[in-house]
């Protein structure tokens, strides 16, 4: 299970570092890609355009490297599930919106494929959450450093 | 004291840095994202209108001035390719080679038009004018008509949520594709032979 959890950890956090990263740079495209799901007052877009990407980058090295690996993703699913539900919104109201997943390149509209995937992904977060941190993580050895 | 006891206060600092390092980057740049907002341009910030028009759909009448003339989609007897875009959208940049390629290919066949859509300039927050649409016309190398749109009366019927929507009107005034972003040129040519080789 441990080898499972690791496994699932470094695709996880690759995900989030590469989509994370895909996004630096190029907040304009994603406020845009963020707006088309009208969910967002306007003063709020571009802040979290910035942020946001530095932030997926965070949680995704954390997740690769195991440290604080429970909060880590515990921290992605709530990211996921927040963006799963936003995608879903878009569905419904029938708005042709840019997922925005994956940084500027990323042309996929929102549809309920897109949620599926992202729930797909959520339930891989709880699984890395409950069963953490895995084998080769910073906490196992921090733990073992302390026994 | 045992190598127990000397290792806690050690594990206890590693864990407790690391943890006020995370929060204080993420305060950080918190900050520095609200410091910046500004810089990120106004039309990323705005919500495109979006229109209900769909494949099947007559197409509503347009007028446009271009930089060849007056284009009145009434008149026109051949298909239409029209391209709603925006001068400070990165996505409309890199379709205009694919347009542009699709104008020439299919010169006497389907007539392409180039419309602003967006109520913002080339930097993406003071207002569009012509002399934008001209500069945006000369950098690119745009051969198809283009048109400034000032009261963005195209858009505001035709817009699909984002930039560029591109829409193939056939000769009986129906909607034969309407999309948004960056579309494969593949893609937009089988759509056009398709709705020449109907003859519609």
């Amino acid at each position: 299970m441990n080898v499972l959890v690791l496994v699932l950890r470094i695709a996880l956090g690759l995900t989030f570092v590469v989509a994370g990263g895909l996004k630096i740079g190029h907040a304009d495209i994603f406020a845009s890609q963020i707006a088309g799901f009208e969910l967002l007052p306007q003063p709020l877009i571009a802040p979290l355009a910035l942020l946001l990407p530095f932030v997926e980058v965070l949680v995704g090295a954390y997740l690769i490297v195991g440290l604080f690996t429970r909060a880590a993703a515990v921290a992605a699913a709530i990211l996921l599930a927040v963006f799963d539900g936003a995608i879903a919104l878009a569905v419904v109201r029938g708005l042709h919106a840019s997922c925005g997943c994956f940084g500027p390149s990323d042309q996929t509209t929102t549809s309920w494929g897109e949620v599926a995937r992202d729930a797909a992904i959520v339930i891989v977060a709880l699984i890395i959450a409950w069963r953490a941190p895995g084998a080769i993580a910073l906490d196992r050895r921090m733990e073992q450093r302390h026994e | 004291m045992s190598r127990a006891a000397a290792a806690r206060p050690s594990r206890q600092i590693n864990r407790t840095t690391i943890i006020y390092a995370t929060i204080a980057v993420l305060a950080i740049a918190a900050i520095v994202a609200v410091a910046l907002a500004n810089r990120v341009p106004k039309a990323a910030q705005t919500v495109n209108p979006s229109t209900t028009l769909a494949v099947g759909d007559t197409a509503p009448e347009f007028t446009a001035n271009t930089n060849a003339g007056a284009f009145d989609l009434a008149s026109v007897s051949s298909p239409v390719f029209l391209e709603v875009f925006a001068t400070w959208c990165p996505h409309c940049q890199h379709e205009v080679p694919i347009v542009d390629e699709l104008a020439k290919k299919y010169a006497g066949k389907v007539a392409f038009v180039g419309v602003t859509g967006s109520p913002y300039g080339i930097d993406g927050s003071s207002p569009e004018n012509q002399a934008d649409v001209s500069a945006w016309v000369d950098k690119l190398n745009v051969t198809y008509p283009v048109a400034f749109d000032p009261n963005l009366t195209v858009a505001n019927t035709y817009l699909q949520g984002g930039y560029p929507t591109l829409v193939l009107i056939g000769k009986n005034k129906k909607i034969a594709m309407i999309t948004s972003g960056e579309i494969p040129v593949a893609q937009l040519e089988k759509s056009i032979d398709g709705l020449l080789s109907s003859g519609s």
